[in-house]
This record gives structure tokens, C-alpha cells and sequence, in this order.
């Protein structure tokens, strides 16, 4: 701080500073300036004007360090099992009067009730972190720049931080992962290279700036640390498929289609049925194969129908002939398969 | 009080300036608030020392006539310092200016344009300049003070 007064100056001091707008600036007056309040007497004595009396003093602003980590958005990320690059986002906020770098680290939580709710059980692996450079709001592998740390973020800047990484295989819907993303104030000394981890200014107040950490204990954050996290989670919708497999017989070379015996020279359709659970996701590409039972052939006349639909428990005759056939093993692929519905592969054999 | 001495000290070597003069000193001061273990809080306030943007100022204006003889149509005026939002007045009797110290008013009375053509009612924040008009006549060695109060953009 410092302080200065100015006596008997001319009465043109009174003159000044017109029409100071207000910035809506979060992070405020800029650190170092000086902010200085002039003030002028007019009067007179035995009715004659006299010179203008002035005053002024000044002080020095200080550096008031606040970083802010919010998750970006309010819902979990939903994921498939072995799904790799999975994305969340983080918006990384300096509210401080003064540019600084953020030193990042994303780290797994640890069991607990994770951000939307969901008891953590599981990690994702491979974390990495990705600027989003072309400001997009969208993760853009190529594009977005793997980063460990903000360079130059100036004060009341924004920068929205990705946290990449892979889901393990085998995990069930509704399983859930949290991460954490932490900002720690670093130094904006040089551009390209993280400056030190700031430090409060100890002590009493000094004549140059001083630093004041004001970041705040907002979910589970300690204030004034100047570090600063925030959660979010990954939550695993996978598809819970089911298989089931159904015969009838349709003809046998006695009694034609009425009342057909299983007998040899018999034809059989088989019926497998798939479905997706309720809730889960969407399957793409479901595999079927199955391996004849001894002692039929396969119908190459009828084919392998497949993405068949069923009503009420019975599979219908629909779907088209898709599958194919190979060495008694018969295979087909449904190309997508939605939750809650269920699709078949239909194909006969002869008894031998 | 401390700085007026200063300001005296200052002036005593002056004597032909101190004739017909009025002294007047701006203080600064930062309203910390702060809570004891019982949770009683208290306010205080400070030589601006750790001042970050937020902070509460108060503005502290002292004058003396310093003169023999009467002065008067005293007219203190104070431009809000840039990096300051206006709050209010603490002493009694101000006007207030939203357009660099043209017109002035109760803040009630003042309107800002807006960038269309349409103006607004004026808010604390808006003001530019405040002034205080004493309308007595201030005797030889009167001496008064004026507060208003701001806060660090």
C-alpha cells in the first residue's frame, strides 16, 4: 500500500473520470493496480471563490487467487463395457484478478457414492486428459491436445478440461465409476511450461501484491487450499442378452402337415429366439451359431431366416434369409438389437 | 485522526498557504468481518492492506477550515475510483452523479441510457461521483467528516 496527498492543486482536478462503466468481471480489479480516490473541496470565503483543496490516497490490489472445477454438464457419462475413450468433461474457471497455470490430475475414486448417485465399484483405466482446444464442447480425438497442465489461463477464462479413459470388460449395468479431476494454482510465469504451485502471501501485508487463496470448500473442496476438484462419474448401460431355443415339427413323409410325427424324413424348425433386457442397451451385431443335433440335415431349402419377430412367446414366420450355413454349424447375425425386444433365427432340419 | 495530524505537520511549514486554507485528507479503509467461536461476528475497519477485489471499502473524508475567517458553499466532491462499485453514502446529505459529475441527484431521481435509445433507473453501481454541499458556513478551525462506502470491482 502506499499513500499520497496532494494539497492546494488547481481546481481542474475536478474534472475527472467520466463515465466509469462497470465490468462484469468475476475475477475483478486485476492484481497490482492501484485504485487511488481523489476528492476535491470547492468553497469560499467572504464571498470569493477559492482555489480548490484536494486530496488523494491510494492502495495496491492484491492477488486473489480462485480456481474453480466444475464437472461440465449434470448427468453421468453412459458407457459400454470396453468401451475405450470414454469422455467426461470438466470446465477449469479463473476467478482469480490474475492469469495462472493449472496443474490437472484426474485420479479414480475410491468406493463411495459417486457424483450422480451410484456406489463406485468399479475404475476406468488409461486416464488421460484433453484440452478442448477447438472450444467445441466435444471431445475430438486428433484434435483436442493431451495436456497435464493450463498454460496461461487468464483471469475469468474458462477452458473445458476432458478426462478419457478406457471401461474394463464385464461390468453390468448400473455399475459405476467416479473420477475426480483436481486444479492446483500454479504460477504463470513463462508460457509453454507450468509455473510453481502458488503460495499465500504469509504473514502481514507487504507493499507489492500479496496472494490471497479464496477458492472455496464447495463439495468436499477445502477452502483457501487453491486447489480446487470436482467428481463425475461413468455409468455402464450394457445389453443383457438372453437366448432362447424352441422346435416344432412341421411335416413328416406320412402324415404331410397334419398332425406330423417325429419320425425319420420328419422336417423340424428350429427357433432361436435373443432378447434384450429391458432398460439395457442397445445391442449391435448379436452372432448367433448353433451346431446341428446329430442325426439331421440341414433344409438348404428353406435357408436361414433371421431377425425374425415373436408374438406372444411363438416365433413367427418372418425374417429374411440372411444366415447361412456351414460344416452342420448354422449362423446369422441380427444387426441391431433395441431393449426390450427380442429377434429370432429360424431354420429347419430333416430327421434322419 | 492520524492522517489530519500528518496533514497539519505537513502544512505547519506553510504558513502563507495555510491562509484562507481548508485541509482536507481521503482515507481508505477495508470493513473486515470476522466471527469469533461463539459466532458473534464483529466489523472492523482496516488500513487496506490485503485488499482483493470483493472487499469492502469505506471511504473516510476529513476537512478543517484552517482559515480566520467563515468558509463557505463548501463542496466536497469524490469521483468513485475506477475500480470501485459505488454502495452508499454513510454521512448524510450527498448527491449523486451516474454521468461523469453533468447532472446530479438522489440516486432515485437518475436514469442510464442504454445502448438502444431507452434509459434505466440508476443503480449504486452506476455511480460516478458523489458530493456533499454543507450548507452551513464552516467556522475557523470547524472541522467535519464524510463517509460513503464502495467495493473493489
Amino acid at each position: 500500500m502506499n499513500r499520497t496527498l496532494r494539497l492546494g492543486a488547481a481546481a481542474s482536478l475536478l474534472a475527472v473520470v467520466a463515465g466509469t462503466a462497470t465490468p462484469a468481471f468475476a475475477a475483478g480489479t486485476t492484481a497490482g493496480s492501484t485504485i487511488t480516490n481523489n476528492v476535491t473541496v470547492n468553497f469560499q470565503v467572504g464571498g470569493v471563490s477559492q482555489n480548490s483543496v484536494s486530496a488523494s490516497n491510494s492502495f495496491t490490489v492484491d492477488r486473489k487467487v480462485n480456481l474453480v472445477v466444475a464437472e461440465d454438464g449434470s448427468t453421468t457419462t453412459q458407457v459400454s463395457p470396453g468401451q475405450t475413450a470414454a469422455v467426461t468433461s470438466f470446465m477449469v474457471t479463473n476467478s482469480s484478478n490474475a492469469p495462472i497455470d493449472v496443474a490437472l490430475a484426474a485420479t479414480n475414486r475410491s468406493g463411495g457414492t459417486a457424483e450422480h448417485g451410484g456406489t463406485d465399484n468399479f475404475d476406468v483405466s488409461g486416464i488421460a486428459l484433453y484440452q478442448d482446444t477447438n472450444n467445441n464442447g466435444a471431445y475430438n480425438a486428433g484434435v483436442d491436445t493431451l495436456i497435464t497442465y493450463l498454460d496461461q489461463v487468464a483471469a475469468d477464462a474458462s477452458i473445458r478440461v476432458f478426462v478419457v479413459a478406457n471401461v474394463p470388460l464385464g461390468r453390468s449395468t448400473g455399475d459405476v465409476a467416479g473420477v475426480r479431476l483436481a486444479g492446483t494454482a500454479s504460477e504463470a510465469t513463462a508460457a509453454g511450461s507450468l509455473g510453481a504451485t502458488i503460495t499465500e502471501t504469509a504473514g502481514a501485508n507487504t507493499a507489492g501484491v500479496d496472494t490471497v487463496f479464496a477458492d472455496t470448500n464447495v463439495g468436499g473442496n477445502t477452502a483457501r487450499d487453491g486447489i480446487h476438484f470436482d467428481e463425475d462419474d461413468y455409468t455402464i448401460l450394457a445389453a443383457n442378452l438372453t437366448a432362447t431355443k424352441t422346435s416344432r415339427i412341421i411335416s413328416d413323409p406320412l402324415n404331410g402337415t397334419t398332425n406330423p410325427k417325429m419320425i425319420p424324413g420328419a422336417v423340424v424348425e428350429y427357433c432361436i429366439t435373443v432378447s434384450n433386457a429391458a432398460g439395457s442397451a442397445s445391442a449391435a451385431n448379436v452372432a448367433f451359431s448353433d451346431t446341428l443335433p446329430g442325426a439331421t440335415t440341414y433344409d438348404s431349402s428353406f435357408g436361414v431366416k433371421v431377425n425374425g419377430t415373436v408374438t406372444s412367446g411363438t416365433c413367427n414366420a418372418d425374417g429374411a434369409i440372411a444366415g447361412s450355413h456351414a460344416s452342420g454349424v448354422v449362423s446369422g447375425t441380427i444387426p441391431s438389437l433395441a431393449a426390450g425386444d427380442n429377434r429370432t433365427m429360424l431354420f429347419r432340419v430333416t430327421i434322419n | 485522526m492520524r492522517f489530519l495530524a500528518f496533514l497539519l505537520a505537513f502544512l505547519l511549514p506553510l504558513p502563507a498557504l495555510a491562509q484562507n486554507q481548508v485541509a482536507l485528507t481521503s482515507e481508505i479503509f477495508v470493513e473486515r468481518t470476522t466471527t469469533d467461536a461463539g459466532g458473534r461476528q464483529s466489523v472492523s475497519l482496516e488500513a487496506p492492506g490485503v485488499v482483493t477485489p470483493g472487499d469492502p471499502l469505506v471511504f473516510v473524508l476529513h476537512y478543517r477550515n484552517n482559515a480566520v475567517s467563515l468558509a463557505m458553499d463548501f463542496v466536497v466532491t469524490n469521483p468513485i475510483p475506477e475500480s470501485v462499485s459505488y454502495v452508499n453514502a454513510e454521512s448524510a446529505g450527498s448527491v449523486l452523479s451516474v454521468d461523469g459529475g453533468r447532472t446530479w441527484g438522489e440516486l432515485s431521481s437518475l436514469r442510464v441510457a442504454n445502448a438502444d435509445g431507452t434509459s434505466r433507473p440508476a443503480a449504486a453501481a452506476d455511480v460516478t461521483h458523489i458530493r456533499w454541499r454543507i450548507a452551513q458556513a464552516i467556522p475557523a478551525g470547524g472541522q467535519g467528516e464524510l463517509r460513503f462506502r464502495g467495493v473493489v470491482k
